[in-house]
């Protein structure tokens, strides 16, 4: 099953090799058959997904190194599953919204399969190298997307996204090939790691978490190794910003969860005091910086900055509670600010412009789109009844019985984040309508089959949470209770 | 007959044929020689077979590889050779010096 | 239909729903009407459950509770699941609030039928506004705090888009944005208090925070902080001083809606917050302190900056202000019953008044006072309503306000002489603002011919509305003081005394008479017995207050009845730093506005830091680092690696091209020769050895 998951896409890219680059509309197709294949699987997958067990589900295992005792092990429990789906879905999202590609769309289509399948991957892989196989695979396309589709600086965003987190990558290698030797018999599998892991002295323990720690915070990203992302964002093509933002991000705090957090307690125990001090610094500081913002697309990236906080947020309280909030905030995250980018990208395609205060008035000549943007700006500031509330408000209940002061602090990028958002909405938006723009459309269909599914899902998660968090709590509880 | 008799017509063919490699101005001729040359030492590998292995395939399956080897590289030589013969006009070899350094 | 309760915040967001999403805009759609339906369903709803809780038979408090999702929590490094709740709990001041919610709601939709006629976009007021009242009804029978939390960020959402409903202008953008960024503000403090419950009881049903609470399991520090972070909350939705800056700009909104802010939804959540959780601040004597001296100071200054204004709306949005500032203070002194009292009567003479002042601007469309004048030829329906609205709010008595009004002053003078003297005179001052307000716009001649000249009757769509609330707003007061009703229903909670507890952590109830009695009762026994409230000013006292009132009223008569107001020029002329100081809002607004300048600033400070520091710093300098690094390797590379792979590669490199001069080039066949050659020659020398 997650064999089938993971693979569909890369099948599906290697199928868009094989047919001519004129065929632009069976490009599509066979892009769309693939995605949707896996959808409909990881869909079937959650459907038959016990939720009273914490242990790994539908795992696969091969011996693939036979030498190097390398298995390809995959398998899916509580934490990884919601994002299995989520990755899924935003694959299928994010391809209705590549269709707006024009140019060599084949290598695109190929390119952004290969992408799907490896952020699949990563959040299935349960050994040690298969991740690290997957969590690099992510790259290439990826370097790609940006620097063949970008804005115009593109080639040097790229360049930069690459490079920074390659070499973050390189740290986590390293603890990889520590806990590789220190275990015995030598093992990658993280199943086998963890239960072995408790022998291991404090000193080790926390060089490892570092390792891990600077491969994941790049991703994150987390507060100093964050300004590879407004650049990546800004510069990257509308789907390609949702991808990145929905899902690849949330690869570092997976990875923090499941293998910094797995692997190496201690030392995520005795990281934990900077671990809250960066949280805060990237809720109050990254909220400061979107306010700053007069890019709009910029504005929505150091917005993810402020929200992938929360997540930290969440972990560093050490508590089931923030711990399933983060997971949640996760998915949330992924949902709300795909929408984000997705909306902002439809007034970039009519205006060619992001500049906040180039706009004004847009409520009056395009209801819908307003409708749609202001509704997901206020999910994005954590509005109740929205999904962002839930899982914010359950990071905060989760840090705060630990981090009194820090959390309080943290309060105030709530405040921020309204802020920034409101006075977007009103120079965009409100206001007296900008004449320039009088012959702008309100949103296409194709936009809409975007954008809309998001709006319903942020609404389901907001109102009624129950689904979500049924999937995540046995895990939660299980990694917690011990 | 013994394994001496065939291993003689097998270096007899691979003879012929290296001549003809070496003296051959057209190109095809030259691939065919190419293909004596082949024959001989699948000779061999039958011979050898035959009198040394008679329990194994090994040298069967060996002289059956080379047999479709030889045909791949007929096919890559021919087609080579037409690619030449359209743009300079000639099979002849020593109106070739494509390879002069 | 106690237990259908939860139905009465369902009908009305399904209605706001159904009218946003069907049908198409249009300025004769017949969708409000539906909204109106959902109402009078949610009225019918409302008043069976106050009707049987006032004179049936009705337990109060009813509470019912449906697993809602459940969450992973840990406690002491042991993880388990547990279930959040959703459900309605029902008290005596829910019975009440319900009532009052739903009927100001009905009649400013009703109302709003001809207001907002020829809107273009009037079927989306309807819509914001019955999502506004469905938001306040969750707030009101929600039985858990995180439900109630919800539903009060809800509001604020509601009041951005009221507020903001005319977009296209500046001043309601900038209205719409303060009034959420302001009440967010607030709600950081609520959030703050949330957690801090959360830490402490593990659950945010009001019941369970309730019986924490009774037992004495809260140290009197936490209830202190718990208290103050649900002050700050109340005090940014019922704007209070130093919060109360959004709520007269939010008269950029359409009247109604400022009608349903000020008198039903928005500013009485606040109000209601605290007196659900009122057990926490009976926890907390210094809290209680604070809420008082709050309601007080906002009391004072809202009214004193009333006496200058001259727009009609702006007036009422600082005697709302000023309103609840009575409330707040006496929720603080232990006056739960009278505060509450007042919120009711208060929601039907504030709607009152704003729909009045409506009609008004809908005949003049105007909101300068200075151009009114003399009203009361052309508008006598609504002159007469107003009337009583007027005379209401100023405490005369026989009419609602002045029982609510009566009984705060004597829980404060029970409490603190000085407070009760400072909010006497907020109440003279009241009676003269209002009068003011009422002479300028209705008394004498007109001051603006033309304008005059265009007024007319208001039709019964609004007057109709008007006559009803005028009625509850004179008889609600006699009606709910009436055997002792407003007691039974009102009636204060109680918590018990900590056991083993420290004197000065022990919340001792403010009027010491129940402290003994209350003991371990829960609150719903203590609420069904309906015992009369006891405080009551000396008659003396009460006398003074009344001769007072009317002095102002009439003071109020002599300065603005005629077309000029010569001696108000007067007094403002010999007092202008006063009124200027009055007039700037006592600075209370530069003061945000500073704030949020702070803000920009440190906002751009943030992102200069993180364009020319962060950025240099870990991605540049990082990228330095390895270029450094690769330099260096690559100067070892050139100068020891590279040489010796040049020294062998020249080498091969000789040996070839001196072997190249024996051949012809380019001919194949010579190339084979050699080969051939030099195999045979290799292979003999190999064999024959």
């Amino acid at each position: 099953m997650l064999s089938l998951i993971t693979w569909a896409p890369l099948a599906g890219a290697l199928i868009i090799l094989m047919l001519p680059k004129e065929k632009v509309q069976t490009i599509q197709t066979a892009a769309f058959l693939a995605a949707a294949i896996s959808l409909a699987a990881s869909l079937a997958m959650i459907a038959s997904f016990d939720r009273g067990t914490a242990a790994m589900q539908f795992v696969e295992r091969w011996i693939w190194i036979p030498s190097l005792n390398v298995q390809y092990v995959l398998g899916v429990d509580g934490l990884s599953s919601p994002l299995v789906l989520l990755t899924a879905f935003m694959s299928v999202i994010a391809l209705v919204g590549s269709l707006g590609i024009k140019e060599r769309v084949k290598e695109y289509f190929f390119w952004f399969l290969v992408l799907e399948s490896g952020m699949l991957g990563v959040f299935a892989a349960l050994d040690l190298v298969l991740f690290y196989v997957f969590w690099e695979l992510t790259l290439v396309p990826m370097y790609f997307l940006i620097g063949v589709w970008g804005g115009p600086k593109k080639e040097f965003a790229a360049i930069k996204f690459f490079l920074y987190t390659l070499s973050g990558s390189v740290f986590m290698l390293l603890s990889i090939l520590a806990v590789y030797f220190k275990s015995l018999p030598h093992t990658f599998d993280m199943l086998e790691l963890m239960k072995t892991q408790s022998a291991w002295d404090p000193r080790f323990q926390i060089l490892v978490f570092l390792g891990f720690y600077f491969g994941m915070a790049i991703k994150i990203p987390a507060f100093p190794f964050h300004t590879w992302l407004p650049l990546a964002h800004v510069e990257a093509p509308t789907p390609i910003s949702v991808i990145l933002a929905a899902v690849l991000l949330k690869m570092g705090v997976y990875g923090l969860m499941r293998i910094a957090y797995g692997i190496t307690p201690l030392g995520f125990a005795w990281f934990l005091p900077a671990l809250i001090t960066i949280a805060v610094i990237n809720i109050v500081y990254g909220a400061l910086c979107a306010m700053a913002q007069t890019d709009m697309k910029k504005m929505v990236a150091y917005s993810s900055v402020n929200h992938m906080g929360y997540c930290l947020l969440g972990i560093a309280g050490m508590s089931a509670t923030g711990f399933s909030g983060a997971v949640l905030q996760m998915v949330n995250h992924g949902i709300i600010t795909g929408a984000l980018f997705l909306l902002v990208g439809v007034v970039y395609d009519r205006a060619h412009t992001r500049d906040i205060s180039a706009f004004g008035g847009l409520a009056v000549k395009l209801p819908v789109y307003s409708g749609l943007m202001a509704m997901t700006c206020f999910a994005s500031l954590g509005l109740p009844g929205l999904a962002g509330f839930i899982s914010e408000f359950m990071c905060f209940l989760g840090a705060f019985p630990a981090w009194k002061w820090q959390t309080t602090v943290s309060v105030l990028g709530i405040i921020a984040t309204a802020a920034f958002f409101l006075r977007m909405l009103q120079k965009v938006f409100l206001g007296a309508f900008n004449e320039k723009w009088a012959g702008m459309q309100d949103m296409t269909v194709r936009e809409l089959v975007c954008v809309v599914p998001l709006a319903l899902v942020t609404v389901w998660f907001g109102v009624y949470p129950k689904w979500p968090l049924d999937l995540i709590n046995a895990t939660i509880v299980h990694m917690l209770g011990k | 007959m013994t394994l001496a008799h065939y291993l003689t017509v097998a270096a007899l063919l691979f003879l012929i044929g290296l001549f003809g490699v070496l003296t051959r101005r057209n190109v095809i001729g030259i691939l065919m020689s190419i293909e004596l040359m082949f024959n001989a030492a699948n000779v061999n590998l039958a011979a050898f077979d035959r009198f040394l292995h008679p329990e194994g395939v090994a040298g069967t399956t060996l002289a059956l590889l080379i047999i479709t080897v030889a045909a791949a590289e007929v096919v890559v030589g021919l087609a080579l050779l037409m690619a030449i013969h359209r743009n300079l006009g000639t099979a002849y070899v020593e109106d070739f010096n494509l390879l002069k350094g | 239909m106690i237990e259908h309760a939860y139905l009465l915040p369902l009908i009305a967001f399904f209605a706001s729903l159904v009218m946003l999403f069907a049908g198409k805009e249009d300025p004769r759609s017949p969708l409000p009407w539906l909204g109106i339906g959902a109402m009078t369903a949610c009225l019918t709803i409302a008043v069976s459950i106050f009707w049987s809780a006032a004179f049936g038979g009705g337990v109060l408090p009813y509470e019912r509770n449906w697993r809602w999702f459940s969450l992973a929590a840990s406690i002491g490094g042991k993880s388990f699941i547990v279930d959040m709740s959703v459900g309605t709990l029902i008290d005596g001041p829910a019975a009440v609030t319900l009532v009052v919610v739903t009927l100001v709601s009905l009649m400013v939709q009703i109302y709003s039928v001809v207001y907002m006629h020829g809107d273009t976009r009037f079927k989306r007021y309807f819509a914001f506004v019955s999502f506004f009242t469905a938001a306040m009804l969750g707030l009101v029978v929600s039985s858990s705090l995180l439900v109630t939390f919800a539903c009060w960020e809800l509001m604020g959402l509601s009041s951005y888009l009221l507020i903001g409903f005319w977009f296209e202008r500046e001043g309601p953008c900038e209205a719409q944005k303060k009034a959420f960024m302001t009440t967010k503000l607030g709600d950081s403090g609520l959030y703050l208090a949330l957690l801090l419950i959360y830490a402490k009881v593990g659950s945010f049903q009001l019941s369970q925070i309730q019986q924490f609470f009774d037992n004495g399991f809260m140290p009197a520090t936490v209830a202190t902080v718990i208290a103050v972070g649900i002050l700050v909350g109340a005090a940014g939705k019922s704007a209070q001083a130093p919060l109360f800056i959004w709520l007269p700009d939010a008269m950029e909104g359409p009247t109604p809606g400022s009608a349903l802010i000020h008198a039903a939804t928005m500013v009485a959540a606040g109000i209601l917050l605290v007196s659900k959780t009122y057990f926490v601040f009976l926890a907390s004597p210094s809290a209680m302190e604070a809420a008082g001296w709050m309601g007080l100071i906002t009391a004072f200054l809202a009214a004193s900056m009333a006496l200058v204004s001259f727009d009609i709306k702006r007036v009422l949005a600082f005697s709302t202000v000023s309103q609840l500032g009575f409330m707040m203070c006496a929720l603080g002194v232990g006056g739960f019953t009278s505060g509450l009292f007042h919120l009711t009567t208060h929601a039907f003479f504030k709607a009152l008044l704003f729909l009045g002042a409506g009609s008004v601007i809908h005949a003049v469309h105007t909101n300068d006072l200075r151009r009114m004048g003399g009203l009361s030829k052309k508008m006598p329906l609504t002159f007469l309503t107003m009337l009583i609205a007027v005379l209401a709010i100023s405490g005369v008595p026989g009419l609602s306000g002045y029982y609510s009004k009566d009984l705060i002053l004597a829980d404060v003078w029970n409490h603190d002489h000085a407070m009760f003297w400072i909010l006497l005179f907020t109440a003279l001052m009241t009676a003269f603002y209002m009068f003011r307000l009422f002479f300028l716009a209705f008394w004498g001649d007109d001051r603006d011919h033309e304008k005059f000249s265009h007024a007319h009757e208001s039709p019964v769509l609004i007057t109709g509305p008007l006559v009803i609330l005028a009625v509850f707003s004179a008889l609600a007061g006699a009606g709910l003081d009436h055997d002792g009703l407003v007691s039974k229903l009102l009636a204060k909670p109680t918590i018990s005394v900590m056991p083993g507890a420290t004197a000065a952590a022990v919340a001792v109830p403010v009027d010491g008479a129940k402290a003994e009695t209350a003991g371990h009762e829960a609150r719903g026994e203590s609420s069904g017995r309906g015992e009369r409230h006891e405080s009551h000013l000396p008659p003396w006292l009460h006398m003074t207050a009344i001769t007072l009132v009317l002095c102002s009223i009439t003071l109020s008569f002599f300065m603005y009845r005629g077309p000029t107001y010569a001696l108000a020029d007067a007094v403002k002329a010999n007092l202008a730093p006063i009124c200027t100081l009055l007039e700037r809002r006592w600075y209370f607004d530069d003061f945000f506005y500073g704030l949020v300048a702070l803000a920009d600033q440190a906002a751009a400070l943030a992102f200069w830091i993180d364009a020319n520091v962060v950025d240099r710093v870990f991605v540049d300098g990082w990228g330095l680092l390895m270029l450094i690094f690769a330099r260096i390797s690559d100067a070892f590379d050139n100068i020891f690696v590279d040489s010796a792979v040049d020294g062998v590669g020249s080498l091969g490199n000789d040996l070839g091209v001196g072997l190249r001069s024996l051949v012809k080039e380019g001919q194949v066949q010579e190339y084979l020769m050699y080969a051939a050659i030099s195999f045979s020659l290799a292979a003999t020398l190999i064999l024959t050895r």
